[in-house]
């Protein structure tokens, strides 16, 4: 019986083995064929994709470089906050670029180069003479003289594509020493002698595995992982499997090993900030550790090599002793092979991770919104987030740090006088008061929060913020001056609906006939109503045009107490006009952009078209400056020393909706808002709360003396204030205010009281 | 070592081919070539840089790598050739949006040398050794013909020393010399407020703002800038 059937189910087999071997043979032809075109195709793709293409690189965004020169005041603590964010480290004996120390004059930097829009900046090594903080000399070692030098501009953002991969293109020559060895001995020892995979590696690593008891090693190689990043899908199917390999081995046919491998660095995924994916070890290094990867340190090398076999698990920032595990479970490998000694080993190993101090999440949400807002009125979005194009803005990464600082501690310390103020926001402008450059945005209270930008998308009331316009109009038609008397009882106006529009002062009083600058340090409502009405609500619309605010308003008379929406980057733009003598000098942010290479595409040149006449905002400064030093601003002196000159207006609108305080100092023109995100009344006054915000902001940025410079028509008159003339110097109770010559006071004798 | 011989290789290569051709003929082809996706990944990521392939680049000898150079496929919109850079005015940032700024591609036919009458030797020396270089930098750059960069100096020098009459002076002739008469009268209308006592710079501003009115056609007040000017001769 079995003999039998065995023989039978030889013989049927023999016949099925006859046709199946025609029919295996014919089908074996199609796929010879199918495959090699298969095989062509998948040629073609690698080469198209590792020649022609690569990356798409967002536009990398920079803040100003910090200037340093001899005169160049500088804030308390500026310096070191500059150098650190740089990721500069501090040395006993600064010999490398990245290095700054302490010497005894001051410090002494080793900058790194820079290829700025303008030209090359090389590395230099100067010492920085400081006495308070102002730098008295700078001595190159080079012995070259140079009145300044720059450092290179922080890299604050970037512009992402809709995926969101960040990279830092590098080159085999940016490796710091060691780090492909440690690289190869981790990931893929024998990758200068393999053909793109290596059946031995497989075994070794398996090998290794089982001996330390856990993955210490993975068998694919580094040509493999290329393949498997670059081209294949993150999808774990067989067939990736099965194309993976003689992808890697066609990669290895085409192209030089150190080409293969230069793709890799730039390939290989080391971290995840957010949406933002960390790819490449030139980002890993900005990422991880604030430096260039050329200046990496054998342990840090050991981390970010460590670092390709799982970024998220071995995170340094959250995982840190997994992390140290890992890098010095990597420093071992490298003595085990002998590519450092014992005690070079212990000695990395006893080192700290040594990340970054400076905070990886965007920190300029504000103001990069802004620059993004900007640049898409020039290039298209996918030039932005793929040319690699390089962004110079203004943004001064000192004042951003203290308008973010301001925000948060000025707005704390309210919610605890006041209790909890539900709901309250707050933005903050800063800008250049000569160039009109903006220097920092808070657009949230809580400076990181990158919801709704208040310094920019929501417009509030302005109340009295607008009544430096108003004077601005009056001075401008030469019929007043700051010593003008102004009738400040009460008024009434009809209004279109016909009832009567009756303003009232704060302290609900009227104070009588005032000379026109106290009307504006106390900002009494109906001074300012009736002065607004002498010369006509039109007009003043008119003037507010010309210092920058386009929207159309409604003339009616409630726009004379600030019933305009604006936001507080528009203020800032109307007091930038103030500060620049009458010129107004739009607000930009962008300084220029070039491509990757350094090519220069865009510049954004100065310029500035007169709004008023330099006399007229002269004697309008000089206003704003009693306002500070004896009207509602004054309490700005709680946080300035008072020889320092500040020029500023509060702001309060109705219910106390809404907290304002705008003014410049001799460098800063910067407006603070402070309200609910419901526009409800809240307990502030423009004294009371945004005040704050400004003042500590203007403390801890740099102060420099600064004289105004008075126009040859205008002399300082000593003024009797209740009668609006001028009088002996000896006579009590006199003010010294600014007159144009041309309207010039008439002189009583006596004192006139 | 076996990684050295040729034969396991080949083998291999022989292998993955059988493994590939039973990929192609399986019914579940399609899915490979989406798993693959090439061309999805090409068209994520916007094709941008190229390797010069034809250089060898080596390890050992990294300092001779050949650079990666980004060459730009797809150019932005307001693209220009490299070296005619755009000269964007600044217009004022709006509530919501960014006002669209001007966008000059061309630059303008440079007019011959500023205000002739005016000679800048005759404006006094910065007491600022910082400015002086800045703006002996800009003299140079301007010499090789490469304008921006000069301005972009100037500008630098203007932040630097906001209240240095003579970077305003720079800044304007350079304007006027390019053609821009409206830019130049302005910088140079803000110069004067930094001079109420310096007679050279007020002559010197005023000849300017005279040239550019000529330039813009605005004769009478070419006339007026021309009698203010004589004030101060």
């Amino acid at each position: 019986m079995t003999k039998q059937r065995t023989s039978n189910k030889a013989k049927k087999k023999a016949a099925i083995g006859w046709i199946s071997w025609v029919w295996l043979f014919k089908f074996a032809t199609v796929l010879m064929v199918l495959g090699v075109v298969a095989l062509v195709y998948l040629d073609a793709q690698i080469r198209h994709r590792f020649e022609g293409h690569r990356w798409s690189l967002p536009a990398k965004v920079y803040a100003r470089p910090l200037e340093l020169f001899k005169g160049q005041q500088m804030a308390e603590g500026q310096l070191d906050y500059e150098l650190t964010q740089l990721g500069y480290r501090w040395v006993k004996n600064a010999k490398a670029p990245g290095q700054v120390q302490k010497t005894h004059r001051g410090i002494m930097i080793y900058s790194r180069g820079f290829r700025f829009a303008d030209g090359d900046e090389q590395g230099f090594l100067v010492e920085v003479s400081l006495q308070k903080n102002k730098i008295t000399g700078l001595r190159l070692s080079s012995g070259a003289s140079s009145a300044l030098v720059r450092l290179e501009p922080q890299l604050v953002g970037g512009i992402y594509p809709a995926h969101n991969e960040d990279r830092e293109l590098i080159q085999l020559h940016d490796l710091p020493s060691g780090f492909i060895e440690t690289l190869l001995a981790v990931e893929d020892r024998n990758y200068y002698s393999h053909y793109g995979v290596s059946p031995w590696g497989i075994l070794r690593a398996m090998w290794a595995n089982i001996q330390a008891g856990s993955v210490v090693q993975g068998g694919s190689t580094l040509t493999q992982q290329l393949v498997k990043n670059f081209y294949l899908s993150d999808r774990q199917t067989i067939w990736r499997k099965l194309i993976e390999a003689p992808m890697a081995l066609l990669l290895n046919i085409h192209y030089s090993k150190d080409e293969v491998l230069e793709v890799y660095l730039n390939e290989v995924f080391v971290g995840q900030a957010g949406k933002r994916a960390i790819h490449g070890f030139g980002l890993a290094s900005r990422f991880y550790f604030g430096q260039p990867l050329n200046e990496l340190k054998l342990h840090q090398v050991a981390l970010l090599v460590g670092l390709v076999k799982g970024p998220s698990y071995y995170n340094p920032q959250r995982h840190p002793k997994r992390a140290i595990k890992r890098r010095n479970l990597v420093l071992s490998i490298l003595a085990q092979q002998g590519l450092i000694s014992d005690a070079q080993k212990m000695r990395y190993q006893g080192l700290p991770l040594d990340l970054t101090e400076a905070s990886q999440v965007s920190r300029y949400p504000a103001y990069m919104d802004l620059v993004r807002q900007q640049l898409k009125q020039h290039y298209q979005a996918s030039a932005l987030s793929s040319h690699g194009l390089r962004i110079f803005t203004s943004l001064d990464p000192w004042v951003q740090h203290q308008a973010d600082t301001a925000m948060v501690d000025q707005v704390r310390m309210l919610n605890q006088r006041h209790g909890k103020i539900e709901g309250l926001q707050g933005a903050l402008v800063v800008s250049h008061r000569d160039s009109g450059e903006l220097l920092a945005l808070v657009g949230d209270y809580n400076g990181g929060y990158a919801g709704h930008n208040w310094a920019l998308d929501r417009s509030r009331q302005v109340g009295s913020l607008l009544k430096p316009v108003v004077h601005l109009t009056a001075l401008e038609t030469g019929r007043y001056s700051p010593a003008t008397l102004i009738d400040d009882g009460p008024i009434s106006l009809p209004q279109s609906d016909g009832t009567l529009w009756q303003p009232q002062n704060y302290d609900r009083k009227s104070h009588g006939k005032v000379p026109m600058y106290e009307t504006l340090a106390k900002s009494y409502n109906q001074a300012n109503v009736r002065l607004g009405m002498q010369v006509g609500v039109d007009k003043v619309l008119q003037q507010l045009r010309r210092m920058g605010v386009e929207q159309s308003i409604p003339a009616y008379p409630s726009v004379l107490l600030g019933a305009v929406e604006m936001s507080p980057l528009q203020v800032n733009q109307v007091y930038q006009t103030i500060a620049g003598n009458g010129f107004y000098s739009p607000l930009s942010l962008v300084r220029q952009v070039t491509e990757a290479n350094g090519v220069l595409l865009s510049h954004f040149p100065f310029a500035v078209r007169q709004a008023a006449s330099n006399d007229s905002t002269y004697l309008l400064q000089h206003e704003m400056r009693m306002v500070a030093k004896q009207g509602t601003a004054r309490g700005v002196y709680r946080y300035l020393p008072k020889q320092q000159q500040v020029a500023a207006k509060t702001g309060t609108t109705n219910d106390q909706r809404d907290s304002w305080f705008a003014g410049f100092s001799g460098q800063y023109v910067a407006t603070a808002w402070l309200g609910r995100e419901d526009a409800k009344p809240t307990p502030l006054t423009g004294a009371g709360g945004a005040l704050h915000v400004w003042g500590q902001l203007m403390q801890h940025l740099a102060y420099t003396t600064y004289e105004d410079i008075k126009p040859q028509s205008i002399e300082y008159y000593y003024i009797n204030v209740t009668t609006g003339k001028a009088m002996p110097n000896n006579c009590p109770n006199g003010v010294w205010l600014p007159i144009p010559k041309a309207s010039a006071p008439s002189f009583n004798t006596t004192c006139g009281y | 070592m076996y990684n050295n011989e040729i034969t396991p290789s080949k083998f291999l290569l022989l292998i993955s081919l059988v493994f590939f051709m039973g990929g192609c003929a399986a019914p579940s082809y399609g899915p490979i070539v989406e798993d693959l996706s090439v061309q999805a990944r090409i068209s994520e990521r916007i094709p941008v840089l190229t390797v010069n392939g034809s250089t060898k680049v080596s390890a050992k000898a990294a300092a001779a790598a050949s650079p990666l150079t980004p060459v730009i496929k797809a150019k932005p919109k307001p693209y220009v050739a490299p070296k005619a850079v755009v000269t964007i005015t600044a217009q004022p940032i709006s509530n919501q949006v960014v006002t669209q700024l001007v966008a000059q591609e061309n630059i303008p036919p440079a007019v011959e040398e500023a205000p002739p009458a005016v000679q800048e030797t005759q404006l006094p020396a910065s007491d600022q050794a910082v400015v002086e270089q800045l703006l002996a930098e800009a003299d140079q750059l301007k010499a090789q013909g490469k304008v921006t960069q000069a301005v972009i100096q100037l500008q630098r020098a203007q932040r630097i020393a906001p209240r240095e009459p003579k970077v305003y002076a720079r800044l304007a002739a350079l304007q006027l010399s390019l053609g821009e008469a409206s830019r130049a009268e302005q910088l140079a209308l803000k110069g004067l407020t930094l001079v109420p006592n310096k007679k050279s710079y007020q002559y010197y501003f005023w000849k300017l703002i005279g040239a550019s009115r000529s330039n813009l056609g605005d004769s009478q007040g070419e006339a007026e800038a021309i009698g203010q000017a004589a004030k101060y001769k």
